[in-house]
This record gives structure tokens, C-alpha cells and sequence, in this order.
């Protein structure tokens, strides 16, 4: 018999919930209260999460984005300011002991993004990771993801993105002047893709989260079985929420 | 004097330094260490830039400091070594 992970759909949480819940799954399963746990997520409103070392005011235009009703929150997880929109948001939360996770951090990045690109082939998009942290198709980003280790334990997310609007991306998104701003639009218009774009339809939330899950069944040999956040993970969202998230405090730490 | 430098590690990541020194004995009042790099564990950039804080602005000294805080907290970087960091301080200098 396979073995059993849990699987959560959270859908149109703000950006404070969304990572106050990574957060929480990661807890729980460190204390071995809940089996691993894969997460497919969405935002809303739209949001920009920033690396935990970045700058928020180097990353983000905090009056354009309050202009626009976009969320902003510092992450757990290094890397990146990433722009959240149309997008399927996953995470992954596992023992750092268990067997199918590498001890080696990047061989582990690459054996998560495996999933990934497993479920991206379900779609019949054929995708390759590349270090350290992306998913590209046809040398075009689709995928970024960053992890962290704490308590023994391994919290991956990422992003699949299903369209992207990068001019918006960059009104939001802090770059120097508008000369670069320009430049940047142009180059990261070459530079990233999208399921949408890929396909040339529209593809639903519901079967990119469905290609997904085969995606990582298939890559870890286990099944997937729906469950929902049990209430010791629903009061600690609620605190992390409350203490970390949505302070001034940690979002402007750096 | 409070400086910033920009610098892309080779191979790596983008790392932003933000420095506040004194011109005079040229040491490290200040640091804040940014940029889109992966440390773990995450508490050891802090623990870094308490660690660098009236360190002399010297490249050797401050490599050594850096390869040393690494090592005694088995310390590891994506995107980001020990010789990159050291680079983006000096960037500051004026």
C-alpha cells in the first residue's frame, strides 16, 4: 500500500494568511502531529511576497501597491520578490529524515520541482529545472520556488504560473528608473511564460491543482488524500498571522 | 558614513548591502545584509551582521571572519559564499 500524505486546498487567502499557514503545517509537522502535507493555494488579493532577507523597501513600491489593493508580506523562505496573481501556489512540508527527501538542500529543491514538472507534463507542457530555484519551458520561467529547513523539517513553495500581466508585476515591484523599468518589462516578457501562454487557452485553477497532484504522486510513489487543517494548525495560523505576518515588525525587518 | 553597494554574486544571487562605517578607524558600525540568496539556517545573517559590527574593513580580516562565523555554525549559502559577501562590503566603501 502507498503511503498516505495530506493534501489542502486554501483558496483566495490573503498574503498574511497564506504564509501564517505554511508556517503552521510546518509546526504541526515537526511536533509529528500531521502526516507530510502538500498545499495548493491561491491569493486574494493579489500579493507580493519578498525573500526574508530582501529589503521590503528596496522590493516594493509600498504606495503603488496600496494604490492597487495588492497585498505585501516578508516570507519565510529566502530568495526572491515574486508577484502572486494568476498563479497556482503549492507547498510542501515533510520530515527532513523522511526517504524520499535528499539531505542535500539543492538535490531536494530538484526532487520537489520533479513533482512539478510531472504535473506540468500532465498538461502536456514539457518543463526542466534549472538551478537553483526555477522551472523553465522552452528557456522561459514558469516555476519559482524556495525552501527552508526548520526543526527538522522541509517547507518548499512555490509558484506554477497559469498567466502573467508583467506590466502590472512592475508597477508594484521597486526598479531603479523608468528607462530600466522599460528594459526590464521587455526582458522579463522574454524571459517568463505561462501555462496560458504555453497552451494558448486558458486552463481552470482546479485542473492545473488536479495535474498537480498527480505530479506529485508520481514523483514521490505516495497518494494524496484530501483532508483540512486541524485546530491546533488553525490557531497557531492565527498567531503566526497575528505576530509575524501582518507587523510592520517582521515585514519591514530589513 | 552610510553606504550601499549592489552586487551580483557569480553564479549566484543578488546581493544588496547596506553599510554604515566609520571613514576615520575604518571599521563596521552598521550592516544590514539583503538580497534574494537562501542561508540556513535563516537566523545566521543576523547572527553575521552582530558578528561583523566593529570589524575592520580590511578584505582578509574580513573573509576570515566571515569563512570562521560559517564554519562554527555550519552555516549554508545558495547564491551567496563567503568571498561574494566579503566583495559586496567593500563595494560600499567610498
Amino acid at each position: 500500500m502507498k503511503e498516505q500524505w495530506r493534501l489542502l486546498h486554501t483558496e483566495n487567502n490573503s498574503a498574511y494568511r497564506n504564509m501564517a499557514i505554511d508556517w503552521a503545517v510546518l509546526k504541526a509537522n515537526s511536533e509529528g502531529k500531521i502526516p507530510p502535507t502538500v498545499r495548493f493555494y491561491t491569493w486574494k488579493p493579489s500579493a507580493i511576497s519578498i525573500g526574508y532577507f530582501q529589503s521590503l523597501n528596496e522590493e516594493i513600491d509600498i504606495d503603488i501597491c496600496k494604490k492597487y489593493g495588492v497585498d505585501y508580506v516578508r516570507r519565510i523562505t529566502g530568495g526572491g520578490a515574486v508577484y502572486h496573481e494568476n498563479e497556482l501556489t503549492y507547498s510542501i512540508v515533510i520530515p527532513e529524515s523522511h526517504p524520499q527527501i535528499p539531505k542535500n538542500i539543492m538535490e531536494s529543491y530538484g526532487r520537489i520541482c520533479g513533482a512539478i514538472i510531472k504535473g506540468l507534463k500532465h498538461l502536456s507542457i514539457e518543463s526542466s529545472y534549472v538551478p537553483i530555484n526555477d522551472i523553465i519551458v522552452d528557456g522561459k520561467k514558469i516555476s519559482g520556488n524556495a525552501q527552508t529547513r526548520k526543526s527538522k523539517t522541509v517547507l518548499q513553495h512555490g509558484t506554477v504560473l497559469t498567466d502573467v500581466n508583467v506590466n502590472k508585476m512592475f508597477s508594484c515591484l521597486r526598479v531603479p528608473d523608468e528607462k530600466i523599468k522599460d528594459k526590464l518589462i521587455a526582458d522579463v516578457k522574454q524571459r517568463v511564460t505561462s501555462i496560458k501562454h504555453i497552451l494558448g487557452e486558458e486552463v481552470t485553477f482546479a485542473k492545473v491543482a488536479q495535474a498537480m497532484k498527480v505530479g506529485f504522486e508520481e514523483e514521490f510513489n505516495i497518494e494524496l488524500e484530501e483532508g483540512s487543517l486541524t485546530k491546533q494548525e488553525l490557531e497557531d495560523t492565527m498567531r503566526f498571522e497575528k505576530e509575524y505576518f501582518s507587523t510592520k515588525e517582521w515585514n519591514h525587518k530589513k | 558614513m552610510k553606504s550601499k553597494s549592489v552586487y551580483k554574486i557569480p553564479n549566484g544571487k543578488l546581493l544588496k548591502i547596506f553599510l554604515d562605517y566609520d571613514e576615520k578607524n575604518n571599521l563596521i558600525n552598521d550592516i544590514s545584509i539583503t538580497g534574494d540568496f537562501f542561508a540556513y539556517p535563516e537566523e545566521v545573517i543576523d547572527l553575521i551582521e552582530n558578528d561583523l559590527i566593529g570589524t575592520k574593513l580590511e578584505k582578509s580580516i574580513l573573509l576570515k571572519k566571515i569563512n570562521l562565523i560559517i564554519k562554527e555554525n555550519d552555516i549554508k549559502f545558495i547564491g551567496l559564499n563567503a568571498k561574494g559577501l566579503t566583495q559586496g562590503i567593500f563595494m560600499c566603501l567610498k
